[in-house]
């Protein structure tokens, strides 16, 4: 009989370290494969190549008696760099390592939640949803209370220490009539790799929230990145407020993001370093007046850290991610941008979060979605840009 | 049954011999290495000579430049001109200059034609295929994990001080004086992916360990194709070495 367990419980209550003392336990598994929210979690850091990660863990005689799952045509993919995938794209990469390896335990710290609704469903019954997996299984995941079949343990908190005000996010901010973005027949390919947009085409409006789906390595990163001037297209036109937006060339100076992954986008070790070079980059530069101290302060606050000299790295992954959030709410640039913001974070949270964004929406700032997470979609009244075949398809 | 494609164990093997000849020789044992090498690449590697060339260019055209304007415009002597004390000429800082450039560049031209040659496999196939024990193909694969790392780490830091508007993808001013945040940001961004790695996923899975299983050799140690290059390489390297 093999053992499911859900870890459940609100952000800071200890649910990762249950997740360990769950693994420890001698009659779960000698060892685990572990699938952590991130790709240096997710995947081994051994390899260079899809073929290789997968030869890493492949077990012969697991591969034998296991069903492997295949969401995805690794195959095809077999020269490409793990980290080249999609952050969606390396969790199915884990799962599929572990399909194939002779570990009898999975534990999984909210790596589901970068899935799309089909491959998470996948997911979730490979994993013991619709049948009798022949492993252990421990999960925490902020999108599922409960699981037939699977035991329960649920962690309270007991006062955290990251308590703030979320509510108190935007209240400061004044109304911001943000310019639209208009995208014109934009082509974009990875070099030596696929093929992303092809002439697309698409108009985001200030004031309305934009929700960008598609499935994992569909391209919705991609686009973030080229908005924001990380990549370059090949071809087509970008247009803010109706004059040419070319931000690979002059720079970023009008979309605020928030990463997947928050470690992706601080340029500083302590909060206070990352904004005071966040501001230096906006100097003489920024269309309206730049946050000042007190509100980076009370902003922070109202996230939960009362000091800006914190280490950002030392902070546990949840606060990370909210952190993450901070320089977009201040109101320093007038389009915002949240990639899978919902990551990792309880349903208290994820409701202020929805809360913040339509008041953003009230006061004229541009917003821009990624997620999969569809009750948390369903808070807010969003127009939805969804990316098929190459193209953006406004609904 | 002996296979036919040269192994990685007999490339290692023949490359190293060449450039233990490369570096003990003179300008007529270098002619010896330079003849081998180009059988080798044409023989053996084939279209990805051409690769393996413009690398080797590209690494050692801008050192040459270097030493061409050091060694033979401001100095004009050769160093052991200096060290003989003598007036030297700015012929003996060219051959000097020459025969330092042929030696790195056929060092360089060996190891690319080795990389050209394996270009279909990977490095975990390759390393496993070595015959060195255990610990060294642990090293190597640590190696090139660290190498992967920083790359990332450079693409994250990039990605993070783009999106914030420090710096721009076009070459700029801009970019140069927040060079060094770039480095910072790069260092940062490596230590902590080092550290996710070191607390969470390699302790509970123990994924070390699945490295002895799949760096283990599946294929023979030499084939046939070895066992006609290296004694090749091992006459060339006695006549080399002979000619010096």
């Amino acid at each position: 009989m093999y053992r499911r367990e859900l870890i459940t419980g609100p952000n800071f209550s200890g649910r990762s370290r249950a997740l360990r003392t769950l693994l420890r336990e001698p009659d779960f598994a000698l060892r685990s494969f572990f699938v952590g929210p991130y790709a240096e979690a997710a995947l081994s850091g051994l390899s260079s190549t899809l073929s290789d990660e997968i030869a890493i863990y492949r077990d012969e005689d697991a591969t034998a008696s296991r069903p492997v799952f295949w969401p995805v045509d690794f195959a095809a993919l077999a020269d490409r760099k793990p980290q080249t995938l999609s952050g969606g794209e390396q969790i199915l990469l884990a799962l599929h390592c572990f399909s194939q390896s002779k570990y009898r335990a999975i534990a999984i710290d909210t790596a589901l939640e970068q899935l799309d609704g089909k491959n998470r469903a996948l997911a979730l019954d490979y994993l013991g949803g619709s049948r009798e997996p022949e492993f252990n299984v421990a999960l925490i995941d902020n999108r599922i209370d409960a699981l037939p079949s699977w035991s329960r343990r649920e962690q309270r908190a007991e006062g955290s220490a990251y308590a703030g005000d979320l509510s108190a996010l935007t209240g400061e901010l004044v109304p911001h009539r943000a310019g639209a973005i208009v995208i014109h027949n934009l082509h974009f390919g990875y070099r030596r790799g696929r093929t992303i947009f092809q002439g697309a085409n698409a108009t985001l409006e200030p004031g309305v929230a934009h929700r960008l789906q598609g499935p994992n390595g569909a391209g919705k990163t991609t686009l973030l990145k080229i908005l924001v001037g990380v990549l370059s297209p090949a071809s087509g036109r970008i247009l803010l407020n109706g004059v040419r937006y070319e931000p690979a060339r002059s720079g970023n100076r009008a979309i605020a993001l928030a990463a997947q992954n928050p470690d992706h986008q601080w340029c500083g070790a302590t909060l206070r370093e990352d904004i005071s070079r966040r501001r230096s980059a906006l100097a003489g530069r920024a269309a309206a007046p730049l946050p000042s101290d007190e509100r980076i302060v009370s902003l922070s606050r109202a996230l939960g850290f009362p000091s800006l000299d914190l280490h950002l790295y030392e902070l546990p992954l949840a606060a990370r991610k909210r952190l993450s959030w901070l320089w977009p709410f201040s109101g320093a640039l007038p389009w915002i941008m949240l990639d899978e913001p919902t990551i990792g974070q309880d349903r208290e949270t994820r409701l202020k979060l929805a809360d913040a964004i339509r008041r953003l929406c009230s006061l004229g700032y541009g917003i821009i979605v990624v997620t999969h997470d569809d009750d948390f979609a369903a808070e807010i009244s969003h127009r939805t840009l969804a990316i098929e075949a190459m193209q953006i398809r406004t609904s | 049954m002996p296979q036919a494609k040269i192994t990685p164990n007999g490339a290692v093997a023949f490359a190293l011999m060449l450039i233990g000849a490369t570096m003990a020789t003179g300008k007529h044992g270098l002619s010896i290495v330079a003849v081998l090498g180009i059988a080798f690449a044409t023989l053996e590697v084939r279209a990805g000579t051409v690769t393996a060339l413009k690398r080797s260019l590209v690494l050692v055209l801008p050192l040459a430049a270097f030493m061409l304007l050091v060694w033979v415009v401001i100095v004009g002597r050769a160093p052991a001109d200096i060290a003989a004390g003598s007036v030297g000429s700015r012929d003996t800082a060219l051959l000097y200059v020459a025969l330092i450039c042929t030696r790195l560049f056929l060092v360089v031209f060996l190891i690319q034609l080795i990389v050209a040659c394996f270009a279909n496999s990977t490095p975990l196939r390759f390393i496993g295929a070595l015959r060195v024990p255990m610990t060294v193909k642990r090293l190597l694969m640590f190696t090139l994990s660290l190498v992967e790392t920083f790359r990332h780490a450079i693409d994250r830091a990039y990605t993070a001080l783009i999106a914030c508007g420090l710096i721009s993808r076009r070459r700029s001013v801009r970019n140069f004086v927040n060079g060094w945040v770039l480095v910072q940001t790069v260092w940062l961004t490596a230590i902590t992916i080092v550290l996710g790695r070191l607390r969470d996923k390699w302790p509970i899975e123990d994924t070390l360990g699945l490295l002895d299983h799949a760096l283990r050799p599946t294929a023979r140690s030499l084939s046939c194709r070895d066992l006609v290059w290296l004694p090749i390489a091992v006459v060339a390297t006695i006549a080399a070495v002979a000619a010096r």
